[in-house]
């Protein structure tokens, strides 16, 4: 979790504004350790956390949520986090074994024109789940649903259209029904795509999912090039309409990824130029 | 223009809000809806892409009755059998159906949010025909769409516009709080008439047109919430005082070419430094021959 972003976005694991859907994306850059920021956020909200990791496994954020002071294993078995590792999973179904149920929730992978359906049954359960109230299980905080990342899906064959489906009904569920919260990575590669509006593309899917998000943060690197101190900078761009009346809202800080977290500053006021 | 078309569009009239991932239309549209609720008409909104309560914020809801949400966002493939409005279910047929059942005696505006939702699943064919079939019909008295332009090719952005009595393109403006919009009218002559003008939307959803936009303004950088001062807190001082400054002003930079440098140059001044050579012996050495007894 990293403070300066908390005060940047006004939010604190006591309080956060319900029902969101934050959409992280970069270009040409790497913008998940702001995954790795929200995910530790919510596990320290209490909230109960759905993360479908397609990109990395799991000991990988294990690995760097110790490091944020949060474990996901205790996380896994006290039933606060429930993680799709996309990459086991996937073996389920492309090499089936006797023995082994193949998961579900991957079936797209056998044929990429059926759609997200079944991944999006998969989040369904695993959010719904909290309502049964059994003996025993913790009450947790609203639901909230983490997908690192999402463009994965777009190379494994499944249209940006599909996509798109996918993310109307989590939010739909997760954000609408649940008023919980979603974050979602997505990641272009800035190609120029000639004349927009080509339908596959990651492009697309990202234009699709600003305009179903309600906040955006946008990872690049610095236009001027490499700098050792500074690694990138991130647009924060609030899309809906703020209680106070205020239009959408942008803003453009410089960031610093380190061991143990990420420090944000306002532009040209980096500690290693002051 | 802006201001005449919030008024009411005629009937048979078909409205578009084109908008991009950069400047959302949906205020827009939410303005064109109050206003018509202000008029007292019914209204049927078919909500693809927002839910219920986040459209219906800060509309006017005196008369609820007037109002008809059909809600297509829940469920708008049948993932989930809920009975809700589906994508499939965006034909003429099941559009008069609905209409007519809850609607009174007058025909009621249909607000689609948003068109590009349907331009996903159907193809751009069948939505134009199903368009042009509300527009005839007697059903539907008006027809408010909304379209994200750059999730679609420019074709079929182009067919569905080619259907309307206007666009309305919105685009950020200079400002943080104002947008641009570009219209194009068609009268029923024919008459194509283009406008562009700034607008901004107020907390109640009226729609504040200011001037027409001049092309001479500069950019207005957003007032910034810290002015940083970056020779405030060092421990060394960097203003200059007046006489610093002014001398500083008065420096000629070392390279740059300027005309003084020129004529210095080309014309030695007086009593600048010479070189007088007198060519000695010794200075006249061969390589190829080093003794100077060769008879070359």
């Amino acid at each position: 979790m990293f403070t300066e972003l908390n005060s940047i976005l006004n939010s604190t694991p006591d309080s956060f504004t319900k029902g969101e859907f934050i959409l992280v994306s970069d270009r040409q850059s790497d913008a998940s350790f702001l995954i790795h920021h929200f995910l530790s956020f919510y596990l320290r909200a209490q909230c109960k956390v759905c993360f479908l990791g397609l990109g990395q496994s799991f000991s990988h954020y294990c690995a760097i949520s110790q490091r944020l002071g949060v474990s996901l294993a205790q996380a896994k078995e006290k039933g606060q986090l429930i993680f799709l590792e996309g990459l086991k999973e996937s073996l389920s179904i492309l090499i089936p074994q006797e023995g082994h149920t193949e998961n579900q929730a991957m079936d797209f992978l056998r044929d990429p024109t059926v759609g997200l359906r079944s991944l999006y049954k998969f989040v369904q359960s695993s959010l719904n789940s909290s309502s049964s109230g059994e003996d025993g299980t913790e009450e947790w905080g609203p639901s909230v649903l983490l997908v690192d990342d999402i463009s994965v899906l777009l190379s494994l064959g499944v249209s940006a259209r599909a996509v798109l489906d996918f993310s109307h009904y989590c939010k739909a569920t997760v954000c609408s029904q649940l008023q919980g919260n979603m974050v979602m990575l997505v990641r272009c590669d800035g190609e120029d795509e000639g004349d927009d509006g080509d339908d596959e593309g990651s492009e697309l899917l990202l234009r699709g999912l600003t305009h179903q998000c309600s906040l955006t943060l946008h990872v690049q690197g610095l236009p001027t090039g490499y700098c050792r101190d500074i690694h990138g900078q991130v647009e924060v761009c609030w899309r809906r309409r703020q209680g106070d009346g205020q239009h959408t809202q942008k803003k453009l800080f410089q960031y610093k990824v380190n061991d143990k977290g990420a420090s944000f500053f306002a532009r040209g006021t980096s500690s290693a130029v002051l | 223009m802006l201001s005449e078309l919030l008024q009411g569009t005629d009937t048979g009239g078909f409205l578009v809000i084109q908008d991009s991932s950069s400047c959302t239309g949906r205020h827009l549209l939410k303005s064109f809806i109050n206003a018509a609720l202000n008029r007292e008409e019914n209204i049927h909104v078919l909500g693809f892409e927002v839910s219920e309560e986040e459209l219906a914020e800060g509309l006017n809801t005196s008369a609820p009755q007037r109002l008809h949400f059909h809600n297509a966002y829940s469920d708008p493939l049948g993932w989930t059998d809920h009975l809700t409005f589906t994508v499939h279910q965006f034909c003429f047929d099941e559009l008069t159906h609905l209409v007519k059942q809850t609607s009174q005696s007058k025909p009621a505006t249909l607000v689609i949010d948003s068109l590009s939702w349907i331009l996903r699943h159907q193809s751009p064919p069948a939505v134009c025909k199903t368009l042009q079939q509300l527009k005839r019909g007697g059903a539907v008295r008006a027809i408010i769409g909304l379209l994200h332009a750059d999730m679609h090719q420019k074709g079929t952005v182009g067919s569905v516009c080619h259907l309307t009595t206007s666009v309305i393109t919105v685009a950020p403006g200079m400002k943080g709080d104002e947008a641009v919009a570009k219209i194009t009218k068609r009268s029923k002559s024919g008459k194509v008439m283009q406008y562009e003008e700034i607008f901004s939307i107020k907390e109640d959803l009226t729609v504040i047109v200011q001037s027409k936009p001049s092309h001479l303004e500069h950019k207005q950088t957003d007032p910034e919430e810290q002015q940083m001062d970056p020779t405030a807190h060092l421990t060394f001082n960097l203003r200059l005082s007046d006489t610093e400054r002014k001398a500083k002003e008065k420096l000629a930079l070392p390279f740059v070419f300027s005309k003084e440098k020129k004529t210095a140059l080309l014309h030695s001044g007086q009593g600048s430094g010479r070189i007088l050579y007198e060519p000695d012996a010794n200075d006249d050495y061969d390589q190829e021959d080093p003794d100077d007894d060769l008879d070359v």
